[in-house]
């Protein structure tokens, strides 16, 4: 009888689970809702987080117990920071994806290179993130988030790329507004 | 009506094995067997197996032994064929991506070896009748395929899900489709399996499985043949606010 319930809650909950993501895939594809823009990463701020040297500046700095404490703020801080750069990515794949079928091959081929890119991206974000909540329980823990840094710059450029070629009439701006 | 051997029964038996012959012809007359291989071998198997269960259940010369082996075979062909298509579905989800191709084959592997350690858990764990261990067996068998069909295809979607990619109309289709006969047929079998409910009860989820599977084969008809004449508008097109903001995001990033 228990292990009949338990498979049946299991079927459920893996029917729930998949309407689930299909009917958030659905809200979160549609036009005009909050989900899909794209949230700004102040990016120098995510590199002075997750920086060794001001880890270990603060390390000689501070007694063992403020330091852990202060690394744990830090870490928390940087994991917000992954995630709004995780979800950014998630966009930026949705947004390639619905190029990739366009006639002109430019387009096409700086859509697939988005994609790849964003997908690269996301599953490092995944990866950073797992990283930070171990370094959470081990605050003396090393953490490596250059991969996460490398990545957000190679998107911006593939999705400014796109946009160029999407809207070849409106200039993309570089420099200051 | 829910009695074995009424219209109802036979209708629900043979109505969606016939429609997915049915299904099978068309997809082989528009050239889609050679995109979805497996679906077409599915199609066409599952509902051959079907029928030799169902006129070997209606033949008064077969006895119960060799109906149950019968049952055995076309479970484990069926089961094969499923775990192919399940196959095929990742493949195309994924295989296009090399940047999530390798990490999502690692874990799927590692999703699949944990649902048939637990598969084998639960068959052990299970009450056995030794009277009756072709039965039994035939139950714990198909717990054991609709508990791994069902883990297999949450983790596609969770996966396919988290990192944003699109499955296309007809890989939808056949998935959603596959997925909700699995996870029905895996709770109804779980009750048969452990003994929840006493034999002469256990039509009724006979009724459940064949009225879900012929909603299912609905779901692959709409999705796979329906569908394809409606063009379908891009999903998402780069809306000018999110390059503005990606852009300033970039100044940012070259000050």
């Amino acid at each position: 009888m228990t292990l009949a319930i338990t498979l049946i809650i299991f079927a459920a909950l893996a029917l729930a689970t998949i309407l689930g993501v299909t009917v958030s895939r659905g809200l979160r594809l549609s036009e005009g809702s909050g989900e899909t823009r794209i949230q700004p990463v102040d990016v120098e701020a995510f590199r002075n987080l997750v920086n060794p040297t001001e880890d270990e500046h603060l390390r000689r700095r501070l007694p063992a117990a403020d330091f852990r404490h202060v690394r744990r703020v830090r870490l928390r801080a940087a994991a917000a920071y992954v995630r709004v750069v995780g979800r950014n990515a998630a966009i930026l794949v949705t947004i390639g994806q619905s190029a990739m079928s366009s006639s002109n091959a430019q387009t096409a081929e700086a859509a697939h290179r988005l994609v790849e890119q964003g997908l690269l991206l996301r599953r490092n974000a995944a990866m950073a993130l797992f990283r930070i909540y171990i370094a959470l329980a081990w605050p003396d823990a090393g953490l490596a988030a250059q991969p996460i840094l490398d990545g957000y710059r190679d998107l911006s450029g593939t999705a400014m790329l796109l946009g160029r070629l999407q809207n070849p009439a409106q200039p993309v701006r570089i420099s200051s507004y | 009506m829910l009695q074995a051997h009424s219209l109802l029964w036979h209708y629900l038996w043979i109505g969606p094995n016939a429609l997915l012959l049915i299904f099978a012809a068309i997809l082989w007359r528009r050239g889609l067997y050679r995109i979805y291989p497996s679906f077409f071998a599915f199609a066409i198997l599952s509902s051959l197996g079907e029928f030799t269960v169902y006129v070997a259940d209606l033949a008064s010369s077969v006895t119960p032994e060799v109906w149950w082996r019968v049952f055995w075979a076309v479970l484990g062909i069926e089961g094969l064929l499923k775990f192919a298509l399940i196959a095929e579905i990742f493949g195309k989800v994924v295989d296009s991506y090399s940047a999530i191709a390798k990490l999502g084959k690692f874990l799927i592997r590692a999703v699949g070896g944990a649902l048939v350690l637990a598969a084998a858990l639960l068959a052990a764990l299970a009450p056995n009748d030794s009277r009756f261990g072709i039965i039994n067996g035939a139950h714990l068998l198909q717990q054991a395929v609709y508990l791994l069909e069902t883990g297999l295809l949450a983790f596609i979607f969770v996966f396919s899900w988290y990192f944003g990619v699109r499955m296309g109309r007809p890989i939808f289709g056949i998935s959603i489709g596959l997925a909700i006969s699995a996870c029905v047929q895996l709770a109804t079998w779980a009750i048969a399996a452990n003994g929840v409910l006493p034999p002469t009860n256990r039509t009724v989820l006979d009724f459940v499985n064949m009225a879900t599977y012929n909603g299912c084969v609905l779901i692959w008809f709409y999705y796979l043949l329906v569908h394809q004449n409606i063009v379908v508008k891009p999903l998402l097109p780069p809306a000018d606010s999110n390059l503005d903001l990606w852009n300033r995001e970039l100044e940012r990033l070259l000050q």
